[in-house]
């Protein structure tokens, strides 16, 4: 029973009909909770006793870091179970997951950046989080400029998709060599992009951006995964009732 | 009001982080809308030319 | 013929053809040569203002050496077929990429880490660091070949990869080059170095159970 759900999951008419019935059920839950998620972070919660009114870019800088880090693992799940079982749909989510992954990691850059420089007086510090979100932006850009340089769309999927597992592995690895390269030169002045201890006013907030974001991804999977799929079609009947429905 | 926009005088720092954010995410969703025009496009256009096997 | 017999005959061969031309091995050497050269003419001359960055200064040379070297290593059999020999040959590709990256750290890793004093002696260090200077980069660039091996095997379709290659692998080293420099850096300081050292050594353990396989992947779906 479970291996035909499998099976049909891989399937890519299958996907392409389910995906789009599935869109609204993310899209318009995102929008609720982001819209909540910003009036309880920017209205309600109070300022902060020392960061002020400032802590709440934390609002947007955290879901963007939280996109880029769960992007990157999605993707690189979705590119090795494509390449151990073969599956296009599986590739045509870890192609879709790239662009995502690296505009938010983006975010997530210019947003700390932005959050550091009234709190530590530059615009960039060496922090670890801050250079490992740098060091992500990279794996993203040359996971896609591999994707882009090969003109074979499956070569591109399979080859791509090493370059994902290799990554993910190496991701913890470059994360806790960071942490301890940073432990090793610290200023006196604790240089850490520390959010604020949060009462629940100012985290529930947090968490529904979050969520808001996660669901907001799940949408944005959904729309490109079906591009992603008719795209790679090479043979097939399905896609004249598909576009015609 | 003026008081929510100044942030505590943090203003120059927070709206241009919302602004870049959001930006992010509305340039998130015009890319995946035209991404899955563009290959629904393509694939009748495959079809249309008996690219594709039936 | 056992994986580890052929692996031998591998690694054999590409030592004996490396050797037939000279000129390529000294290369990757010459270029770390300048890198390092770039930088008291960038800065300063003075060695005690060199001595604080030289650790950053070699490892971030040997780097980009060890990227360049990279170009050997796949590159000539890819073009030749003996590429695909190896992997139709029904011997295990994984050992024999494994077998041609240890040539290719022979030639090349081995070879900056005897070079890599030198550079950090320019740099204000004391020769008292020696030791600890070549037994960080000796052991790092074992870890950077084995990365790179992925990096090559990934592009090897592709022409003019330099830029991607180096894009593709260089993130993935980070690890190596912060661990290494650092033992570098206590080694040159007159520190104890063996911290980082291990670390270093615990990355070219995983490095050599996991790269070969992952290039190996990398290649098979190139040569398809």
């Amino acid at each position: 029973m479970a291996w035909t759900w499998f099976h049909r999951l891989a399937s890519p008419p299958h996907i392409y009909r389910v995906a789009g019935r599935l869109t609204p059920w993310f899209a318009w839950p995102a929008a609720l909770l982001i819209i909540a998620g910003l009036i309880g972070g920017l209205v309600l919660a109070p300022p902060d006793y020392q960061q002020g009114e400032g802590y709440r870019i934390v609002y947007v800088h955290a879901p963007s870091a939280w996109m880029s880090l769960m992007v990157y693992v999605t993707m690189a799940v979705a590119a090795g179970v494509g390449l151990i079982w073969r599956m296009k749909v599986a590739h045509a989510v870890a192609a879709s997951c790239a662009p995502i992954g690296a505009s938010f990691t983006f975010a997530a850059l210019v947003t700390g950046s932005l959050y550091g420089k009234p709190m530590w007086g530059t615009f960039w510090v060496w922090d670890p989080r801050l250079t490992s979100e740098l060091i992500l932006l990279f794996l993203y850009l040359g996971y896609m400029g591999l994707r882009s340089a090969l003109d074979d769309v499956q070569r591109a999927d399979r080859v791509s998709a090493v370059l994902a597992v290799v990554g993910v592995v190496d991701v913890p690895i470059i994360h806790f060599s960071v942490i301890w390269w940073n432990s090793l030169h610290q200023a006196p002045s604790v240089m850490r992009l520390g959010e604020p201890t949060m009462p629940p006013s100012m985290y529930v907030p947090l968490l529904l951006m979050l969520l808001g974001f996660t669901l907001l991804f799940g949408a944005l999977l959904l729309v490109r995964v079906r591009g992603e799929v008719l795209s790679r079609e090479r043979s097939a009947t399905w896609i004249r009732e598909a576009l015609q429905a | 009001m003026s008081a929510f926009f100044n942030m505590g005088g943090y203003a120059a720092y927070v709206w241009p982080s919302y602004a870049v954010t959001f930006a992010v995410v509305a340039l998130n969703i015009i890319w995946a809308r035209r991404l899955l025009e563009r290959s629904r496009k393509e694939a009748l256009q495959r079809l249309a030319m008996g690219g594709i096997e039936q | 013929m056992s994986a580890l017999t052929a692996a031998r005959l591998v690694l054999a061969r590409d030592l004996k053809l490396a050797f037939r031309k000279p000129s390529q091995l000294i290369q990757p050497l010459a270029f770390f040569a300048i890198v390092t050269t770039l930088f008291p003419l960038g800065v300063s001359p003075d060695l005690p203002r060199l001595k604080p960055m030289a650790a950053g200064v070699v490892w971030a040379a040997a780097l980009l050496s060890s990227l360049l070297a990279l170009e050997m290593l796949f590159r000539d059999d890819a073009q030749d077929g003996t590429l695909e020999q190896y992997a139709l040959s029904g011997r295990s590709l994984t050992w024999l990429l494994a077998a041609k990256t240890a040539a290719h750290w022979l030639l090349t890793g081995l070879p900056l880490a005897l070079m890599a004093p030198l550079a950090g002696m320019a740099l204000g260090a004391p020769s008292s660091a020696i030791p600890g200077i070549v037994a960080s980069v000796a052991v790092g660039t074992v870890t950077l070949s084995l990365i790179g091996s992925i990096g090559a095997g990934l592009t090897l379709g592709i022409r003019r990869s330099g830029a991607l290659l180096s894009l593709l692998t260089l993130p993935l080293e980070i690890p190596v080059l912060i661990f290494g420099a650092r033992a570098t850096e206590l080694a040159i300081d007159g520190a104890a170095y063996g911290v980082p050292l291990q670390l270093l050594g615990a990355l070219a353990v995983l490095g050599l159970t996991l790269a070969p396989l992952a290039a190996a992947a990398a290649v098979r779906i190139n040569l398809e």
